[in-house]
């Protein structure tokens, strides 16, 4: 057994290496925002602990911050086949079995995130129509969603390009 | 079909998909979303689905995955894992079994900066187990160590999983990291102590190793100082309440970067690693979480958790055989699936059926209590033959040592942790004595 993650396809050719390059992108953005995260809490501490307070409504930068940073992680996650499966009945099967199965969870998963991304576009919009904002800094709710449609969107291409290399390999 | 007809139902093809390889956040997905259009019909499916992801991900105390995460990454690359392991290999190396010993002490010192126990297990794997080859220890012993030893990174606060079972149960992160700290000590004594008679009924198995003058042993703990500051600084502040578990984990991970920039030259390429090494991981348990959310939001309508609870708790079973049956199935699902996947797949299942029923304790305290039990069992089943994951990911580290004496290897570490389950399982005191006196 791997380690997690050290599969996937093979992406050689355009498609693949764009949405190599692409997916990488999204995971270092994510990243990013997590160290700045760690950046923004412990000038907070510092704050509280000398000034006696805090960078204001820090809680409300951390819940959108993760929300985002997460969904940006999705992608790469899914392009080195880094979900998590049971790899214990067919452990032993062929690799034309285990591909042909692979090939129906990236189908799936590329299904359900396609209509995720449809249903929040239209859940992003009725937020911002309604005006919800957070309470201490009074940020609009919808602004998190355009990253995380994003996000949403490069996760569609990713699992349907995962699915088709698999579909290739269980059929050669 | 009725409502818990229909959850049994959903319960069973859950069972096939993954059987079939498709990832356990898919299958998740599937049923849960296939199951809730069956209830409540497709608009209200529709509906649900324009922000309830966004509002499972826009949960404060869930930073503290991806923030841990990132500190670990950022302690591999310190080379802390390295530091730890000479540095209990230089005070314990000497004795018979002691380099294995040392092995599991620099497991538990990387658990207690490290909330993952197959990052604990593969990057201890790395530094220990050529040496553990070096000085002629059996393949069983040296495999075994590192796959339980592995297990401490999850015991020893923090712990990553205690942090998705407080949020399934809505219970205290906070107590929960108090409560683990003297099981997870447990837990590192009893798989010293397993090493020690191993080698006493198996002498040549784990052969004496070289010993360290005095001031090599004191220059060995002072390259371990980073780890102490952080956990001291991190878990400390939690367990005092200055910091939420957030802001310890965002200083630990700020900290502990620092100290790879530092001390191991981290430049922009490791540093970049450390980003996209946080991704994989992170993102793996936090597709189940929204596996587990359309999942248990479908579940609920079935009202299937609820019934089941019901029916067990006026069955007259004694509380403590249906406690046996629960961590019987923890075992046996723990062998082949991971422990985060594991932990949001049942435990909004189990938690209610275990509230339901009398332990003599308060309502708090048997969700703490049994939120340790269920990690510790959880953690059991990923070493336990012949499936156990961390036994094929440290077996595949050693190409020359069969799976078969791994598989034997474990044995004393099985044993070890039997005893301290049953322990835990019939005092909770041991587990809850320590949270009252600093709570």
């Amino acid at each position: 057994m791997d380690e997690p993650g050290s599969g996937g396809p093979s992406t050689d050719g355009p498609v693949g290496r764009c949405l190599s390059l692409l997916t990488r992108a999204f995971a270092l953005a994510g990243g990013a925002i997590l160290v700045a995260m760690t950046v923004m809490e412990t000038v907070s501490i510092t704050l509280r602990a000398v000034v006696g307070a805090p960078i204001p409504g820090d809680f409300e930068l951390i819940k959108m911050g993760t929300a985002i940073a997460v969904v940006a992680f999705l992608p790469y996650c899914q392009l080195v086949k880094g979900n998590f499966i049971v790899d214990f009945v067919l452990a032993r099967a062929s690799d034309r079995v285990k591909a042909a199965m692979d090939a129906l969870g990236g189908l799936a998963l590329g299904f359900i995130a396609a209509i995720l991304l449809w249903r929040m576009t239209l859940g992003g919009i009725d937020l911002r129509a309604s005006a919800d904002k957070s309470m201490v800094l009074s940020l609009p709710i919808w602004s998190a969603f355009p990253p995380i449609l994003l996000s949403l969107a490069l996760l569609v291409a990713v699992s349907l390009y995962v699915f088709w290399r698999d579909f290739k390999a269980a059929v050669r | 079909m009725t409502g818990p007809e229909l959850g049994a139902a959903g319960f069973l093809v859950l069972l096939v998909l993954l059987a079939l390889r498709i990832p356990i956040a898919v299958g998740l997905m599937v049923v849960g979303l296939t199951g809730y259009s069956i209830i409540n019909g497709v608009g209200p499916l529709l509906n649900y689905l324009k922000t309830a992801p966004f509002w499972t991900y826009h949960v404060y105390d869930l930073s503290v995955v991806p923030l841990f995460m990132l500190m670990s990454q950022f302690a591999t690359k310190a080379g802390l894992n390295a530091a730890l392991f000479r540095a209990a290999n230089l005070w314990l190396g000497h004795r018979r079994g002691g380099v294995a010993m040392a092995t599991v002490g620099a497991c538990a010192g990387f658990g207690a900066i490290c909330g993952s126990s197959i990052a604990t297990a593969v990057t201890m794997a790395r530094v220990a187990l050529p040496e553990l080859r070096r000085y002629r220890y059996s393949g069983a012993l040296a495999t075994g160590t590192l796959a339980a030893g592995g297990t401490l990174g999850i015991l020893i606060p923090p712990s990553i999983v205690l942090v998705l079972y407080a949020i399934i149960t809505e219970a205290n992160i906070v107590t929960l990291f108090q409560a683990a700290m003297v099981p997870g000590i447990l837990a590192a004594l009893g798989y010293v102590l397993a090493i020690g008679i191993y080698v006493r009924l198996r002498p040549d198995a784990g052969p004496v190793g070289d010993r360290a003058s005095r001031r090599e042993q004191w220059r060995g703990l002072l390259d371990v100082w980073p780890v102490l500051l952080i956990f001291v600084l991190v878990i400390g502040g939690i367990y005092v309440g200055i910091f939420t578990p957030t802001e310890g984990a965002a200083v630990g991970a700020f900290g502990t970067g620092l100290i790879a920039f530092a001390k191991a030259r981290m430049g922009l390429n490791d540093f970049l690693d450390c980003l996209v090494g946080t991704a994989i991981p992170t993102a793996a348990i936090f597709m189940v979480l929204l596996g587990s959310e359309f999942f248990n939001a479908f579940l609920g309508f079935t009202r299937m958790p609820l019934i089941l609870a019901e029916l067990i708790g006026e069955s007259g079973l004694s509380p403590m055989a249906v406690l046996a049956v629960v961590l019987i199935f923890f075992i046996a699902l723990g062998c082949i699936m991971d422990s985060f996947a594991m932990i949001l797949l049942t435990v909004p299942v189990l938690w209610p059926i275990i509230a339901g029923l009398d332990f003599g304790l308060d309502g708090e305290e048997t969700k703490i209590w049994f939120g340790i039990i269920a990690l510790i069992v959880v953690e059991v089943g990923l070493i336990t033959p012949p499936v156990g994951l961390n036994v094929f990911i440290i077996n595949s580290f050693a190409k020359d040592v069969p799976m078969t004496e791994t598989y034997k290897g474990v044995v004393p570490f099985l044993l070890s942790d039997a005893v301290r389950v049953a322990l835990l399982v019939l005092f909770p005191a041991l587990t809850l004595t320590f949270p009252r006196l600093i709570g």
